[in-house]
């Protein structure tokens, strides 16, 4: 018998029970209606990860930190110089894997313009520092190899602290402004583009909506609140300043460095990177192991076990429910042939196979399960709909193409399943015993 | 040509420990075209034997040839496609599904050979105008009196063009003046040339027919025909 015969039979034996089909779809429906929303709400939190990840300047950076000697070591202790430029000027000659080398020193200092102050880390860089922390530059410039030579007064600011020393400027109008750090003036040449969360700048972009007034009084944890106030100068300009009084015996050459980033051009061979920038450092430093390297391996990768965590109980409460929702339609669907066994002995008396009666019923329960899976996904997308109006989060739930495939395939599945059963016993019946059965 | 050939037919079944021999060595033979009654009490063997005639079951031992296919050793599938294609049913309380109309219930044998769509509506609507529901096509059986059901199921059975229509009690469950039409109609299609087989315990029923073939107690009592013996069976 054809197949598609027996899904109109399905189809017209849904149909002419229409609650009690509806019924039996609801397990499914809230089956796959979970399901596409975890998938949805898991995708929304990795894509989100993702953007938070690349916005912090992604795996690459890599930070050098000091580290404590080990107490054997203690004696040699004066013997290393610590991290100082040499280390800065050594990686860049014999580490190839990394591309971007960026030491600096900062300090926390009144940065003010007019008679507004505002109290920032001001770094001191290398022109690089702008690469090596996957930073942008909006408006202007950033600091160049010249400013670095020369000892310039020039800096480069965040977004916010644009924002806060001349409010409802525009951005272009403070480049060539002048900004004491100190009482040092300084020239505005630069402007990083604002950093923000997705959710922050939804927020953003409906109180500009809504009533133009910046609502600054909500302040949450900003991640990227070290890029929106950052304020960069050159590092020569840096320590002759501000820092070549505290340090008189050195010189910048030799004064350690107050921070160290470097980049690794390629993560594949992120290890090998470390390995060479160990190296090299080993020699610089004498052979003491002074320093460490601060990466964010750790720290991704527990956000990937977070993500894999939220999909899994996600996705087993999903599977729960369809196999709740399974046993419904099987359940209606052993009901279902109990008050048909005389209709299936008229088809076997007409000439109806077991397997004609087993795919009969078979596509019944699948032809359920489908439409409950569809009215699932529908249901879903409802649901994050709902969600993102009642409790906008961080990372918007993202509905995939995939995800919804996924959901009414396992939908399927379990009304292949589920009607196995209830199809055997229905294809084993006797036609003489079911034609007289009342 | 014969068409039904039963040697020796015994079917024995055991009911809470006690064997009942429904069918207790029967011999028969019907040719094509026959119009023939089965008659006898109720617990004679007489549905016994029509549900081994219609490929329903199989017998204990004996041997039945039903349009020349070996019944005795066909398997469920095969046994499925005599029913399908050489036999046509009309059961007394008409079996026709409750859920589908006059055209669909028609249509369910020819579902089962594999007939597309189209071809499969054509010729129900063309059986539904035959037996007189032209009218009443999209009706359920629900909203049908007993002889028009009688009639579809008459349609349904004919809808496979099978050799052989058998009629169980086909009038058990109508009115006399109804059943007078669909036994009629059981005279046309075997005056069309198919063979008929009634089964029944009315005698005014046997009497139509042109063979008589009475049992009692799992064996044939005696054959005759009404024509030539009219009023000696009653």
């Amino acid at each position: 018998m054809n197949p598609l015969i027996s899904f109109e039979t399905g189809v017209r034996e849904i149909l002419s029970h229409k609650f009690r089909s509806f019924l039996s779809m609801l397990g499914i429906m809230l089956g796959v209606s979970s399901l596409v929303a975890t998938l949805a709400l898991t995708s929304g939190i990795e894509r989100g990860t993702r953007q938070f990840m690349e916005q912090m300047g992604g795996l690459e950076m890599v930070r050098i930190i000091d580290k404590d000697i080990s107490s054997e070591m203690l004696d040699f202790w004066n013997l290393s110089p610590g991290r100082t430029l040499q280390d800065a000027y050594a990686i860049q000659e014999s580490v190839p894997l990394v591309a971007y080398v960026a030491p600096e020193f900062d300090e926390g200092m009144p940065v003010s313009a007019g008679d507004r102050t505002m109290r920032v880390r001001v770094r001191g860089v290398w022109p690089e520092y702008v690469a090596a922390t996957d930073s942008k530059i909006a408006f202007g410039r950033a600091i160049a190899d010249l400013d670095v030579q020369r000892a310039t007064r020039a800096a480069a600011i965040g977004s916010s602290v644009a924002a806060t020393l001349w409010p409802g400027v525009p951005p272009e109008k403070v480049l060539g402004q002048t900004i004491f750090l100190k009482q040092v003036p300084f020239e505005v040449v630069g402007i990083f583009e604002l950093y923000e969360r997705e959710s922050d700048r939804k927020a953003r972009e409906r109180e500009r909506s809504a009533s133009r007034a910046p609502n600054t009084t909500q302040r949450r944890w900003d991640p990227f609140r070290w890029k929106n106030e950052a304020v960069i100068i050159p590092l020569s300009t840096m320590f002759y300043e501000f820092q070549s009084g505290l340090f008189p015996d050195d010189s910048l050459e030799t004064v350690r460095l107050r921070d160290f980033t470097v980049r690794v051009s390629n993560l594949d061979l992120f290890r090998e990177a470390l390995g060479q920038m160990k190296a090299t450092l080993m020699a610089t430093h004498r052979g003491v192991d002074d320093f460490e390297f601060e990466t964010r391996e750790d720290w991704f990768d527990n956000m990937n076990a977070s993500i894999r965590a939220t999909r899994t109980s996600g996705g087993l409460i999903a599977a729960i429910s369809l196999v709740v929702g399974g046993i419904g339609i099987a359940n209606i669907m052993l009901a279902s042939i109990t008050e048909r066994v005389r209709e299936i002995g008229i088809r076997l008396a007409v000439g109806a196979k077991a397997r004609d009666i087993f795919l009969q019923i078979i596509i019944e329960s699948v032809s359920i399960a489908i439409l409950g899976g569809i009215l699932g996904v529908l249901a879903g997308l409802g649901l994050i709909a709902l969600l993102n109006v009642v409790a906008p989060s961080d990372n918007t739930p993202f509905v995939t193409v995939g995800s919804i495939l996924l959901s009414v395939a396992f939908a399927a599945l379990a009304g292949v399943i589920s009607g196995i059963y209830p199809a055997f016993k229905a294809s084993r019946l006797d036609p003489i015993q079911a034609l007289r059965y009342e | 040509m014969t068409q039904v050939f039963l040697e020796d037919v015994r079917k024995y079944y055991t009911l809470g420990g006690q064997e009942i021999r429904a069918l207790d060595g029967v011999s028969l033979k019907i040719e094509a075209g026959e119009f023939v009654a089965i008659i006898g009490p109720s617990g004679s063997g007489k549905s016994t034997l029509m549900h081994l005639l219609g490929c329903l079951d199989t017998p204990t031992s004996g041997r039945i040839e039903i349009c020349g296919h070996d019944v005795a050793k066909a398997d469920a599938n095969q046994l499925a496609d005599i029913r399908n294609r050489e036999i046509g049913f009309v059961f007394q309380s008409f079996n026709l599904l409750p859920r589908l109309n006059v055209v669909e219930n028609v249509e369910v044998p020819m579902i089962y050979t594999g007939a597309p769509a189209s071809v499969r509506r054509a010729r129900a609507r063309e059986l539904v105008e035959k037996v007189g529901l032209g009218e009443r096509m999209k009706n359920r059986p629900t909203q049908l009196s007993g002889g028009q059901c009688q009639r579809v199921a008459i349609a349904r059975a004919l809808v496979n063009d099978p050799k052989i229509v058998f009629g169980d009690e086909p009038t058990g469950n109508l009115d006399s003046h109804t059943g007078e039409l669909i036994l009629h109609m059981f005279t046309e299609l075997n005056a069309a040339g198919r063979t008929v087989v009634l089964v029944t315990h009315d005698p005014e029923v046997a009497a139509v027919t042109h063979r008589v073939i009475e049992i009692r107690d799992g064996k044939i009592r005696r054959e005759y025909d009404p024509r030539k013996t009219r009023g000696a069976a009653s």
